[in-house]
Formats: C-alpha cells, sequence, structure tokens
C-alpha cells in the first residue's frame, strides 16, 4: 500500500479515456502508464507504514513530522481509504486525517483535532493545496485524477520512459504540464518535474530509493523540492508491510477519536 | 602661491594644458560611473539596525513592496464586481510574468487563501480568487469572505470595500522603478472606471533615484544658464564671464572624476555634489572680475591688472575657500556614509575651484584679445551710478548713522529666529521628496485614506532567553492580541497583523465560524493543530511571514498610514510604553525592522551628527577667523552676522513649518562656508583701507563702494541663479534653492547692515592695531587655547570611538601644555614682538 500511497500522484492519469499518442518497443503511453500503475499502485489489498518526513525551508531550517498511514482498497484500481495518524510534532499527536478516495467525484476528507476535541469534514475545492505544511500537496499524497490529464510519451531510453502530462482542465491547478519519468524493469514511476505557464520549471519530486519489500517494489525514501522558494520535503517510510487484513470499520469516524491500538502504537 | 599666480598670467598654455589633461583624466573615469539610490546606504552595512532588518527580512521570507492600488468609486459596491475583479485578476497575471517579481510572494486575493464554513461540520479550504466572478453574487462573497479575513482586511482590501492592494514582492529595492514601468503598461490595457495608483518606499525609492538625475541634467545647467547671463549682466563681457563658467564646470567635472575614480557610487547625496559646487565655484570668480572690472581702466593692462587683483583679494579668498572647506570636511565625521562621501568630496572641490581661479582666471585673461576689453570695466564711479551704487550708496551712510536701530533689529530677528528654531520638527519621509502633486504622492495619499496604511513597520518579538514554542502558548499570543488592541486604540497604527489574528481566524473557522469564538483557544495544543491545520492550505508558507518555525520568534506586521518619522517613533514610545505597564507573560525582548523603522535610525543619527558637525566646523572656523583677524574678539565679531544668518534661516524653517530633514541637514554645512565668506571679505577690504585713512566714515563709503559691489553680485548671482531650483519636482532640490537665496540674501544683509553698525559703536573693536601680537594678551590667549582644545576633542570624537577617560587623557595636559605655551608668551616680550613684526610684514 505504502508503495502506491506514495506513487499515487504518478498514476492519476492512468486509462479512461486517454487517447494514446504514441508506440514504444510495442507498447503504448497507456500501457505503460497502466503497467506503472499496476506495479507501484495496487500492491496488496492493504497496508501500513510509518513515516518521517522532514521540511526544510530556504534557510535550512527544519521541521519534523511522524506518523503511522493505514490504507485499504475498496476497489482493486478503484476507491480507497487512508487513516492517517500522527505522533508528531508533540503537540498535535492524535491528530488524525482520514481520506475516502472516490473516482469521479470529490473525496471524502475528516480532520480529528484532540485538543479541540473537534472532528471536522474538510470540503476541498481542489487537491493541490499543502499536506500538512510540507512540499507535497494533497493530490501528491492521495492521487491525482485518473483522467485529468493528457499523456504523451516524448523520449525514451534504455532506463526510462518520459512522458509528458497536459491536464485537460487549466482549472484549480497551478501548473501548466509536467513529466514523468518511469523505469523500464519494473514500471517504478521515479521523478516528476512540474512547469509553469512560462515554461520555467518550480517543482520537483524524485524517488531517492526503491527496495523491494514482500515482493513489491516500494519507494522507501522520496524527496519534493520547491525551486520557487528553494525548501524540499523528505519523507522516509519505515516497518512498510503490505496485506494485513484491515478492518475496514477503522476507516470511519468513530475510529478518528479512538485510534486502533492494534496497528497505531500511541507510545 | 604669488609666484604661482604670475606664472599663470604669464605662461598661460600651460596652465590651459594641464587643466585640459586634468579634464581628460576625469572624464575617462565617467564610464565607471555606479549609481545608488538606496537610503538604506545611509546606514553603514555592520549598523545594527540594518543587519536586524535584513536578517528580519531573511527570516520571515519578508521583502519590499512594490504597492498598487486600484480604487474604483463609481461603482456602488466598490472594487467587487465583475468588471473590476476581473482587472484585478488579469492584472496579477500580468505582474507575475514581470521579471524581478517574487511572483509566489505575491499578494493579491487572486493568488491568496481561504477557509470558509461548507455545510454543519464542514470547513472549506479554497482559493480566495482562483478566477475572475461570473456574476455579481460571486464577487460580493468575495468581498464578504476578505472583509471576515483580519489579514485581508485593512491590507488587500479598504473598509468601504472601494480599494483593493496588490503587493508586488521585488527581488532587490533597485528594481523597482524599472518595475514599477512595466506595471504601469499592463494597468494601462485595463482602463475603465477603476483608478490605479502605485506607491511604497521602495518605489518613493528609487523613483527618486531617476527622476534625480533628470533634475541633475537640467537644475545644475539652468542655474549655470542663469548665472551665466547675471554675470552678462554685470560685467558685460561674454569673453569675460566665460572664465567663470569654465571654473565651475572643470572643478564640477573633476570632482566628480574624482569620486568616480575613487569607486565611489553616485548617491543621492553625491548627485548634488554639482548643484553645491557651482555657486562655491562662481564665488571666488566673482570677486576676482569685479576687483578686475573696477580697476581695469585705471591700468589699461590687463595682465598687470588681474595679478593685482588677486593680490588684493588673496587673503580674504584663501579664508573663504578655506572656511567653506572646513564646513564640509566637518561632514566626514558624520557617521552616514554617503554623507562623509559628499562632505569630503564638496571639500575637495572647494579647494579645486580655488586653485583653479587663482591659475585659470589670469591665464585666461592674459589669453584674452586686449581689443576685445577695450569698453571694460567701471567708468568714472561718480557719474555714472548703477543700480548697486544707488542701493548700497545710502545703505552705507544709513547704517553708520543709525547703528543703535540696526543693531537693535538684529537682536529682536535673533530673539525670533531662536524661538522659531524651538519650534523645528525633525522629521522626515522619502516619499515626501516629491513634490504635492506628484503621482507617488497622490498615490500615498490616496491608499493611506483608504487602508490601514502603505507604510510596514515589523516589530519582532523574541524569547530572552531563546526558548522555543513561546509562540504557540496561548498567553502569550493573548498579550500579543493585547498590544494590537492597544495599539488601535492609540490610533497611530492603521492596522497591525500578527500570528494571534491568524490563529483566531482559523480556530473561530474551525469551530463553526461563529463570532464569539474569534479567540485565542485555550491550550498550546489548540493552537498548535489550529496552526497546523492553517498549513493544510495552498500556502502553507505564509504563516511564516508572522512567526520562526519554531515559535521562538514572532513578527508583528505594523501598518502605518504615514511614512513620517516622527510618526513612527511615536509608534515605538507607545510600544516601549506599553510593554513597560504590561510585563509580558515570557520573558521577551523586541526589535522593529522594516524601511518605516530604517528611515528612523538614520535620521536620527543624521541630525545628532549634523549637530555635532556644525558646532565643530564653528569652532574650527572661529579659530581661523581669530588668526585672520589677528584677535579672538575680533573673530567673534565676523562670525556676528553668520551667526545670525544661520539662526534667521532655521528659525524661518520653524516658523513656517518645514520638517527639519535630510536636506536641511546636509545645508547647514554650506550656510557656515558661504555666509562667513561675505563677512571675510567686508573686514579685510575696509581694515586695509582704514590703515591708510584712519577715518571710519570713509573707509564705510569705500567698503560700501567696489568690495560692497562685489560681494553683493555674488549674492545677487548665486541666489538668483538657483531660483529656478524652486519649481524642480523634488523636494530636496527646492530647499537647495531656497537655501541659496536665503543664505546669499540674509548673509549679505548681515554683512552690510549688522558689521558696520557693530564697527561704528567702536571702530578700534576692529581696526586699532595692538601693540603687541594677540597671542600675547593673557585672555587672548587663553581663549585661543580653549578653542584648540575643543577643535582637538571634536576631531577626536569624529574619528575614534574613545571613551570619557580617553578624551580627558589628551585634551587635559594639551590644554596645560597650551596654557604653560601663553604663559612664556607672556613673559616674553621680545618673542611677541618678532611675532608682530612679522605679522605686519
Amino acid at each position: 500500500m505504502l508503495k502506491k500511497f506514495c506513487l499515487s500522484w504518478v498514476f492519476s492519469f492512468v486509462l479512461l479515456g486517454v487517447s494514446f499518442s504514441g508506440y514504444s518497443a510495442g507498447l503504448t503511453v497507456s500501457q505503460i502508464v497502466d503497467k506503472a500503475n499496476k506495479v507501484a499502485y495496487y500492491a496488496g489489498q492493504d497496508g501500513m507504514a510509518d513515516v518521517h518526513m522532514v521540511i526544510t525551508d530556504s534557510q535550512g531550517r527544519k521541521r519534523e513530522r511522524e506518523f503511522t498511514i493505514l490504507r485499504k482498497d475498496v476497489q482493486d484500481g478503484g476507491e480507497q481509504k487512508f487513516y492517517v495518524y500522527f505522533y508528531k510534532p508533540e503537540d498535535v499527536r492524535d491528530m488524525v486525517y482520514m481520506v475516502w478516495k472516490h473516482l469521479g467525484r470529490d473525496d471524502d476528507r475528516w480532520l480529528y483535532l484532540p485538543a479541540l476535541d473537534l472532528v471536522r469534514r474538510i470540503a476541498a475545492s481542489d487537491k493541490r493545496s499543502s499536506f500538512v505544511g510540507s512540499h507535497f500537496v494533497y493530490e501528491d499524497v492521495s492521487g491525482r485524477g485518473i483522467d485529468e490529464d493528457t499523456h504523451e510519451l516524448v523520449s525514451q531510453d534504455d532506463k526510462y520512459y518520459k512522458i509528458k502530462n497536459v491536464p485537460k482542465s487549466k482549472k484549480y491547478v497551478e501548473f501548466a504540464y509536467y513529466y514523468i519519468w518511469i523505469r523500464k524493469d519494473n514500471f517504478m514511476p521515479v521523478k516528476a518535474e512540474y512547469y509553469d505557464s512560462q515554461g520555467k520549471k518550480y517543482r520537483v519530486i524524485e524517488a531517492l530509493k526503491v527496495e523491494n519489500i514482500q515482493g513489491y517494489p516500494t519507494i522507501t525514501e522520496m524527496k519534493a523540492s520547491d525551486l520557487n522558494t528553494g525548501g524540499n520535503t523528505v519523507i522516509t517510510y519505515n516497518k512498510i508491510q503490505y496485506d494485513i487484513n484491515l478492518d475496514d470499520n477503522i476507516f470511519t469516524e468513530r475510529f478518528l477519536r479512538k485510534p486502533p491500538l492494534k496497528w497505531i502504537k500511541r507510545k | 602661491m604669488k609666484k604661482i599666480i604670475k606664472f599663470s598670467a604669464e605662461h598661460p598654455k600651460f596652465v590651459v594644458a594641464v587643466l585640459a589633461i586634468a579634464l581628460v583624466l576625469s572624464f575617462i573615469q565617467y564610464p565607471k560611473m555606479k549609481v545608488d539610490t538606496d537610503p538604506e546606504n545611509m546606514l553603514s552595512k555592520d549598523e545594527f539596525v540594518r543587519v536586524f532588518h535584513n536578517q528580519t527580512k531573511k527570516e520571515f521570507s519578508l521583502y519590499d513592496f512594490i504597492v498598487l492600488g486600484i480604487v474604483n468609486e463609481k461603482n456602488p459596491h466598490g472594487v467587487f464586481n465583475v468588471d473590476t475583479l476581473t482587472k484585478v485578476y488579469n492584472i496579477t497575471k500580468g505582474i507575475e510574468k514581470i521579471k524581478g517579481v517574487i511572483s509566489y510572494e505575491l499578494i493579491s486575493p487572486v493568488v491568496k487563501d481561504d477557509i470558509e464554513q461548507a455545510g454543519i461540520g464542514t470547513v472549506r479550504f479554497k482559493w480566495l480568487m482562483p478566477r475572475p466572478p461570473k456574476t455579481e453574487k460571486e464577487a460580493l462573497h468575495i468581498r464578504d469572505r476578505m472583509m471576515a479575513n483580519p489579514v485581508f482586511y485593512g491590507t488587500i482590501i479598504s473598509e468601504d470595500g472601494k480599494a483593493l492592494c496588490i503587493y508586488v514582492p521585488i527581488e532587490k529595492k533597485s528594481l523597482s522603478y524599472q518595475i514599477s514601468q512595466k506595471i504601469k503598461k499592463i494597468i494601462s490595457r485595463y482602463k475603465g472606471d477603476e483608478k490605479y495608483y502605485m506607491t511604497g518606499l521602495p518605489i518613493a525609492e528609487d523613483t527618486f533615484g531617476h527622476e534625480m538625475f533628470v533634475q541633475m541634467a537640467i537644475s545644475a545647467p539652468l542655474a549655470g544658464l542663469i548665472i551665466f547671463l547675471l554675470m552678462l549682466m554685470f560685467f558685460k563681457k561674454i569673453n569675460l564671464i566665460i572664465a567663470p563658467m569654465i571654473v565651475a564646470l572643470v572643478t564640477v567635472i573633476i570632482t566628480m572624476g574624482l569620486l568616480i575614480g575613487f569607486g565611489f557610487p553616485v548617491h543621492i547625496m553625491s548627485s548634488m555634489i554639482p548643484i553645491f559646487l557651482i555657486p562655491i565655484a562662481v564665488l571666488s570668480s566673482i570677486h576676482i572680475l569685479s576687483e578686475f572690472f573696477e580697476k581695469y581702466r585705471q591700468t589699461g593692462d590687463r595682465k598687470k591688472t588681474i595679478i593685482e587683483s588677486i593680490n588684493t583679494l588673496f587673503i580674504p579668498m584663501l579664508y573663504a575657500a578655506l572656511t567653506t572647506w572646513i564646513g564640509f570636511l566637518s561632514l566626514s565625521f558624520s557617521p552616514i556614509p554617503p554623507v562623509q562621501v559628499f562632505g569630503v568630496f564638496v571639500s575637495t572641490g572647494v579647494m579645486i575651484a580655488w586653485f583653479i581661479s587663482m591659475t585659470f582666471i589670469p591665464a585666461y585673461i592674459a589669453l584674452i584679445n586686449p581689443k576685445t576689453l577695450k569698453n571694460f570695466g567701471a567708468l568714472n564711479i561718480e557719474s555714472q551710478k548703477s543700480v548697486l551704487d544707488k542701493v548700497l550708496g545710502p545703505v552705507g551712510r544709513i547704517v553708520v548713522s543709525k547703528w543703535k536701530i540696526v543693531l537693535f533689529f538684529t537682536l529682536i530677528t535673533f530673539a525670533v529666529s531662536i524661538w522659531g528654531i524651538s519650534r523645528i520638527e525633525v522629521n522626515d519621509n522619502p516619499v515626501k521628496w516629491f513634490v504635492k502633486n506628484h503621482p507617488i504622492r497622490i498615490a500615498d495619499r490616496v491608499l493611506n485614506a483608504h487602508f490601514g496604511g502603505t507604510y510596514m513597520a515589523y516589530l519582532v518579538m523574541q524569547s530572552e532567553d531563546k526558548q522555543t514554542e513561546i509562540f504557540k502558548r496561548p498567553a502569550m499570543l493573548k498579550y500579543v492580541a493585547r498590544l494590537q488592541n492597544y495599539l488601535k486604540q492609540k490610533g497611530d497604527v492603521g492596522k497591525t497583523t500578527s500570528l494571534a489574528d491568524v490563529t483566531k481566524k482559523v480556530y473561530m473557522e474551525l469551530v463553526g465560524g461563529s463570532k464569539q469564538y474569534y479567540k485565542i483557544p485555550s491550550t498550546k495544543q489548540g493552537v498548535a493543530q489550529c496552526l497546523i491545520s492553517f498549513q493544510n492550505s495552498h500556502k502553507p508558507d505564509d504563516l511564516w511571514h508572522f512567526v520562526t518555525p519554531d515559535y521562538s520568534k514572532l513578527n508583528m506586521w505594523v501598518q502605518l498610514t504615514s511614512g513620517d518619522n516622527k510618526n513612527m517613533e511615536k509608534v515605538i514610545h507607545q510600544i516601549d510604553a506599553f510593554v513597560k505597564a504590561n510585563p509580558s507573560p515570557y520573558k521577551i525582548k523586541y526589535n522593529w525592522a522594516g524601511l518605516t523603522y530604517v528611515n528612523v535610525a538614520w535620521q536620527n543619527k543624521m541630525v545628532v551628527g549634523m549637530l555635532r558637525n556644525f558646532l565643530g566646523s564653528f569652532i574650527i572656523v572661529f579659530f581661523m577667523m581669530a588668526f585672520l583677524f589677528g584677535s579672538p574678539l575680533r573673530g567673534l565679531i565676523s562670525m556676528i552676522p553668520l551667526t545670525v544668518t544661520i539662526v534667521f534661516i532655521y528659525g524661518l524653517l520653524g516658523i513656517v513649518g518645514r520638517d527639519y530633514d535630510m536636506p536641511v541637514a546636509v545645508l547647514s554645512a554650506l550656510t557656515l562656508g558661504l555666509s562667513i565668506d561675505f563677512a571675510i571679505h567686508f573686514i579685510q577690504r575696509s581694515r586695509s583701507r582704514y590703515e591708510q585713512t584712519k577715518d571710519w566714515k570713509d573707509t564705510a563709503r569705500y567698503t560700501f563702494g567696489g568690495p560692497g559691489r562685489a560681494i553683493s553680485r555674488n549674492a545677487i548671482v548665486i541666489a538668483v541663479g538657483f531660483l529656478p531650483l524652486l519649481v524642480a519636482p523634488l523636494v530636496p532640490y527646492q530647499t537647495v534653492g531656497f537655501f541659496m537665496a536665503a543664505i546669499m540674501f540674509t548673509s549679505s544683509l548681515g554683512t552690510f547692515f549688522i558689521l558696520p553698525s557693530i564697527i561704528t559703536a567702536n571702530p578700534a573693536l576692529i581696526y586699532v592695531k595692538k601693540e603687541k601680537h594677540f597671542l600675547c594678551y593673557p585672555f587672548d590667549c587663553i581663549f585661543l587655547a580653549v578653542t584648540i582644545v575643543l577643535a582637538v576633542l571634536y576631531v577626536i570624537l569624529g574619528y575614534t570611538h574613545i571613551g570619557i577617560k580617553g578624551i580627558l587623557a589628551i585634551t587635559v595636559p594639551l590644554f596645560i601644555a597650551l596654557v604653560c605655551v601663553c604663559k612664556c608668551l607672556l613673559n616674553n616680550e621680545k618673542v611677541c614682538r618678532i611675532l608682530n613684526l612679522k605679522k605686519e610684514e
């Protein structure tokens, strides 16, 4: 799941209604993207990981976040549910962020703030806002709508496919287009570069470490860099497990105030 | 020196050749010219205020802003209609693309986030205006959202909804003029009911720099032209008056060449060097020409006449130049680097001008064709009186007969002026360097009437023991909010924004949007969770403009509606008072940053510095006068017109309510240097006459003749020559124009009225020769010793940072030594007699 969680940003463009714009080694763009999606995004029925996040700003000041992510697929290749429990910073411990990801309509999101004893639904007008102050945006985390971009294979070499993605609607996105690089050997997307309307590259996301876990290729360290401000966020994943039979009940409002102790060590 | 003058008259071509080489050498420096229009450079780079300002900017990712105001007075909903907001959208998009604009830090409704209620138990984070509104209803919704946000209200939109601001952060202040021109181009595409205004300190400063050069190219030559025409009126011969013009021009070119050659940038201050040098350079030449004009008819030999004229004038001109030199050199003691540079180079220019006058004028006169001088020179004075004579003659007679009345009026003027000085307010504001109807001044007025203020200052609070997280604590945030409330009540601040406002807003929206929850959560965790929710927005980093990520430092944005220093100072005092009366729950210290504050800092330094410079150079000039006139008392008397002039001019400033600002402060040096000149000429010339005739009435008649004409020609040429500056679009230039006229007018009047009145009271004071050298009188000697000690003290204070002990260690022994010298002199008649004989030679 982890893999799926962290890589969904790359796979959001898959499938439905995508026009094929080229062939390579017998594979269409759609097939490449589809394959990459299968490899990286739908590994296992469910999964979990401990996440350590370090946000570094342009002045080198660091902030840390520590949380556990639980993920469960509702349907393979379809809806997903996420449960994010925060350990750090210390004063947001017990905070929970929950997402029901839908296809074709807005996601459902909940936020639990323990200090205010408050559960709020979050209505999002778009998915490009920051994830807890990091350089990753919500869409990097929960996945960009699969048919929201058009894709074009712009080049390839021995190792990578380079694919250009242009949003079909400019509404609610700050980028004009982005490129992704997909590894040919295991179809793992390892890099994305975002460009603004003036053709200036302003944002890069890259995999720093790819490991094999339970037979699934998994990104265990990745970095988002904001080239405008010079800041970046590095995420490392620990204790990754797939196929752990998460109870569907966990992903309900009831569990926001009472984290599932089987999976969440409250320390 | 006299040999050099003679040499110049005999080898004119050599002099011209040397000058030409100097000119060429100066000219090749000009391509190296660097321009610096940043008033921040008024503080040296390692000055605490400046270091802290830059550190704060970095720490809180703050930038210098150009403020673009968009005002719609015609639509009943102000700017909140489809048309205007569409323009705002397009303009923002256009500005984002300008090079030098930090587009991701732009403050505009188009690129800001909002947090709002979206049904029961639901909050929504969204862009405030991701696209232009399609209906009036949408436009009004945007208005309501902005009005409900304490970060926007009074900063981006005005209370009445009629005005909206876009804050354009720029990479460098020096780009602001250029960027403002590009913004102008963009807004010219969106005409309609809207009016556009641009302001902000960086743009004022940079635009000033730009217009300054335009003014340099207009004002200085214009002043030159008028001086030229006036001289033509007085001396009638074009080929003759070209000489002083050349002296002025060459002096300016060489001085500026030196400045550039030494690698100094042309700063707001140094751009004024030419305008200061022109009158000073012309001064000596007019005296020489005046004298030449008087004598030429009698001799008919131009070489002989010119050498004789210069010799007659040599001592007064030397002292006039030296006093001006001292006046400006004293600026090098100033704590402000550009003022130091200005002082050093103007004083250098003064001496260059003097030297060129001494050499080039005789050379030039030797070179001109004698035929062209045929009708030149003063005609029979008795038969054909000029206008000047018609005025000067009676003045001379009245002053001598009614000297008591003159002195009485002098005393009254002096007293009134002192009262005026007590009313002077020290204040400056770069925006006010522009005239009232300049677009920047208009923008400043309109926008500050609508908004909480476009002048930003930052109050940075930090934990005294470097404790982190204290600004997450509710008690601390409540304290900050109380401080903001207090400032609001005091009414001198337009608006303040702090982390407390952000916390309250997020808390309120999270809890349900009801106004009763517009408050700080009761626990630190509560605050932290509100703030981490805020970071789920599109612009999470906006938080770090208000607090550092470790929550150890808080930055309160303070918007002032006026960039006047006195306004900023008032707010500083209010905060000091509040913190004193209300101790913070955690130990904190605080400091100020922001351009508005930086201006206060350097101006305070300047005022104190200038006052010290002025007193110092006053003492040194006095010392020189005492030597020149052979007695401290005479020195003092010679300085009376100057003192009255200065007191009068500054008193006038106080009475008409003109603020004491940077240009005014700098001009005090010019006043000192120029005003003493007339007194020197008057006393020196009348003394030589008195020695021959021993008759004061005759001496007065003589002095009000030739020397009087020279003095008044000078006064008129310079005063009138600089009058066109009064219509310049930049206020500092107007100030210079006013000062030149005032200095010339008042000090010539002072010289013509006050000096002769005092002399009439007791001619012996000035003229009677003493038996011994003045150093051999106990009072005079001790008095001079005190003056020397003060002068030394002044130089030490100006150039070093030694403490009281060091000062005492130097000055006390010096004083004792000088007293010993005095004692020796007093006991040694022989030396005294020798000294006196030497002096008479």
